[in-house]
């Protein structure tokens, strides 16, 4: 356990030296900061009228839904944007462990290698997840006190996103250790996800596509890999509406694919010469 | 397997495979060697003879095509095993972005060596190998000698038993190294076995008892230097000797070297190295020179790497 807690603060210092921690955290305070100008433009109408919200002589304007709509589509607009920093971020992480010289010291301790891949994964995930909670808080706070309406469903974006992290951070450790390229350990979460995106399409898709067995390969892959477009739907849903959304089947296969990934990369990398 | 030999290794072999061609290298092969506890070992060979992949074997960053390793008689596969072990790799990399202090206290930690020992030990340490000031220095701002030094601090933290140093006075002045021969000569002392891989050889002859010299992947020769080496004697040094005469000098128990200059003969005695003379002009040879010698580690090692270096 002291092996795995001594990795985790290495992964921090790392991150912090190589101004990853720093520049997670300074993009999003410029987030904050630029919502923070929004809300201070027009909070009347313009802000209304940009999040969609009509208020009409017929329709009585309720400020807990405008509340409820600025709380989705900024849970949405931080599920995406920090989910794809926290990858930008994360992805030297890996390979720079990885490098002839340091790896050979570290695996000639007394520590197995499982424990060294986790023990780094874990560390990137907390700065990550660190980041993602100051982020969300904080924006949290500011539409608290600006409305006075404290919306707790707003803070799933938390564990959504860090979730969602997690399962892309599988994917960055496998192609870290296949490849020792942090460039290709952005571009493969960042394709994944697109794909995905277009993936959950399927309802509209599969409408379109002629034969049985391309409808097959579309749902085969919309089954296996992570669901990025389902859990920020459910996620939104469940903020603006407060109804229980579908979260099952996203969670569960896309743990599943995030499991999978981070076993082959273990496996990978036990295998592996260095 | 058993613990009175720091190292033991039984038939150890390493075959690299291209993944695409399917042409195979054999870096090691059929080595099995033991180092006794409390020693001082020296592992030669030329480059690439597989002086590295030996030593990434024990140490588990290279997985062994076949045979066994084991470190005071346990597998070296076992993360424990690796616990007495303190290893300086040679193109070592230590992350730039710690001070020399947050280096050592991180792979001291990494070792099992408690928080608290860890405060008492690491200034100790930073003294030790002369960087007591550097101590809140970033890494990068090292220079290749101080690094050594800080590796050579890195390896001996948690107090080994076995230190496997891998070029440990690459890029260290003069004085430097005789600093680390005496931090290595006072570890000895201790009972600590110290096994180096080296291409410094005057180094290793005069700081092991024991060596072994790897060609093409095998254990050429191996045991003790104070056996090996053959003693005082003289060196002949002549040209245009036929090769057979050359054949009937070796068999009279000469070793011979051949050089740009002709050809260097080897005897242990005034007496062979006359008959030696007599024979290299009875068959039109020319003397070039004859000096007293003593037999070295060099010349132990030039002539068992001979035919890889010919290859």
């Amino acid at each position: 356990m002291k092996l795995f807690v001594a990795l985790i603060a290495d992964t921090f210092q790392e991150a912090r030296a190589r101004w990853l921690f720093w520049g997670l955290f300074a993009l999003s305070t410029l987030l904050i900061l630029i919502f923070l100008f929004v809300l201070q433009v027009d909070v009347a109408a313009g802000a209304i009228s940009f999040l969609g919200v009509q208020a009409t002589s017929r329709r009585i304007f309720s400020i807990q839904k405008f509340v409820n709509v600025s709380y989705s589509w900024v849970s949405i607009a931080l599920y995406v944007w920090g989910t794809f920093l926290a990858v930008f971020a994360s992805s030297g992480l890996i390979p720079s462990v990885l490098e002839a010289g340091r790896i050979a010291l570290l695996l000639s301790k007394p520590l197995g290698r499982t424990t060294l891949l986790l023990g780094r994964y874990v560390g990137n995930l907390a700065v990550v997840s660190i980041n993602h909670t100051y982020l969300v808080l904080t924006v949290w706070i500011i539409l608290g006190f600006k409305t006075d309406i404290w919306s707790p469903r707003f803070l799933l974006a938390i564990p959504v996103s860090i979730f969602l992290f997690a399962v892309l951070l599988c994917v960055v450790v496998l192609v870290g250790v296949v490849s020792e390229s942090a460039a290709l350990s952005v571009m493969a979460p960042v394709g994944l996800s697109l794909i995905s995106l277009l993936l959950a399409q399927h309802q509209f898709v599969i409408r379109l596509l002629s034969s049985e067995w391309s409808r097959q390969l579309w749902m085969f892959f919309y089954w296996i890999l992570p669901k990025v477009f389902d859990l920020g739907n459910a996620m939104r849903q469940t903020i603006l509406f407060d109804r229980s959304a579908a979260w099952l089947m996203p969670v569960a296969t896309s743990a599943a694919f995030g499991v999978v990934v981070l076993v082959s990369a273990l496996h990978i990398f036990q295998k592996r010469d260095f | 397997m058993t613990a009175d030999f720091a190292i033991e290794t039984c038939g150890l072999e390493k075959i690299y495979r291209s993944r695409w061609r399917g042409r195979e290298i054999k870096a090691v092969s059929n080595l099995s060697l033991r180092v006794p506890a409390g020693v001082k070992y020296g592992l030669l060979g030329a480059n690439g003879a597989g002086k590295t992949t030996f030593v990434k074997m024990l140490l588990t960053a290279v997985h062994p095509t076949s045979g066994s390793a084991a470190l005071f008689g346990r597998d070296a596969r076992i993360a424990e095993a690796r616990r007495p072990v303190g290893y300086l790799p040679e193109n070592h990399r230590f992350p730039t972005y710690l001070t020399g202090y947050g280096m050592l206290d991180f792979y001291a930690a990494l070792s099992g060596v408690e928080s608290r020992e860890r405060k008492k030990r690491v200034p100790e340490f930073l003294d030790l190998v002369g960087l007591k000031d550097w101590g809140d220095v970033r890494i990068k701002k090292y220079s290749k000698g101080m690094l050594q030094r800080l590796g050579l601090a890195q390896a001996l933290l948690h107090r080994p038993r076995l230190l496997i140093l891998d070029e440990p006075t690459d890029g260290v002045d003069p004085a430097g190294r005789r600093e680390i021969r005496e931090v290595l000569d006072s570890l000895t002392a201790k009972g600590v076995t110290v096994f180096i891989n080296s291409h410094l050889l005057s180094e290793v002859e005069s700081f092991c008892e024991y060596v072994a010299i790897l060609r093409s992947g095998q254990l050429a020769v191996e045991g003790k230097i104070s056996n090996l080496l053959t003693g005082r004697g003289y060196r002949v040094t002549a040209a245009d000797v036929p090769e057979q005469a050359l054949v009937e000098i070796r068999r009279l128990g000469a070793s011979t070297l051949p050089g740009t200059e002709g050809v260097t003969i080897q005897v242990r005695t005034r007496e062979e190295a006359n008959a030696i003379i007599d024979r290299i002009r009875a068959a039109g040879g020319e003397i070039e020179s004859v000096a007293a010698s003593t037999s070295s580690l060099e010349d132990l090692f030039m002539q068992t790497t001979r035919p890889e270096r010919a290859a």
